[in-house]
């Protein structure tokens, strides 16, 4: 399927964001030694990458809110709410797993990652239950 | 719901895509319009309805 203009703004805001992202991550290894203090400084630089992975959120709902295609539009927002769905139960259930046995502690920063791959899921979701998984943006 | 989008389209010898075009949505949209998979909105309804001159019951029927 050809590109329509809000897919098109999309990938141009992801591949930027992924350039400031990748900049900012190396940045802070760079900056912040291993095991350093949480303090103004070292708190600071770390959450500049945290900015680009906001930008990655807000262009995820730019680009759904800029669709026109109303059936596009009902495609992406089922991908998020199975990855919303499948996100939260992963995290509740390990959250649960960790309160009550000594299962190695996940970091909060892997509950992104696990959303987007939920996108996978969702977009698999779509082919079996609609017959069309949707557009790879 | 029902409709009777592929066999207007086929009166004006109209493919998915040309169909598509002129509806402003993508062709996976009228695929899944026609084949029932996805009811349309009341706007896009309208707009459909315009297109082919047609009230909205003359096209989208009644399951």
């Amino acid at each position: 399927m050809a590109k329509n203009p809000a897919q098109r703004r999309y990938m141009r805001r992801m591949i930027l964001l992924s350039v400031a992202y990748i900049a900012a991550v190396m940045l802070a290894s760079w900056l912040i030694p291993d095991d350093a203090a949480a303090t103004l400084l070292t708190v600071t630089i770390a959450l500049v990458p945290a900015l680009a992975t906001s930008g990655f959120i807000w262009a995820m709902a730019s680009y759904v809110a800029e669709l026109k295609d109303e059936y596009v539009r009902m495609l992406e927002i089922r991908k998020m709410l199975v990855a919303t769905g499948l996100t939260l139960a992963l995290t509740s259930g390990w959250g649960i797993l960790e309160l009550f046995t000594n299962v190695p502690r996940v970091q909060l920063f892997y509950v992104f990652p696990v959303w987007c791959m939920g996108l996978a899921v969702g977009s698999l979701v779509n082919k079996v239950t609609i017959g069309d998984g949707g557009p790879c943006p | 719901m029902k409709n009777r989008l592929k066999v207007l389209r086929a009166e004006r010898d109209w493919s998915q895509g040309d169909l598509a075009e002129r509806l402003e949505v993508s062709r996976q949209s009228v695929n899944a319009i026609e084949t029932g998979k996805y009811d349309p909105s009341l706007p896009l309804a309208f707009r459909i309805a315009d297109l082919f001159g047609l009230p909205i019951e003359d096209i989208f029927l009644r399951d």
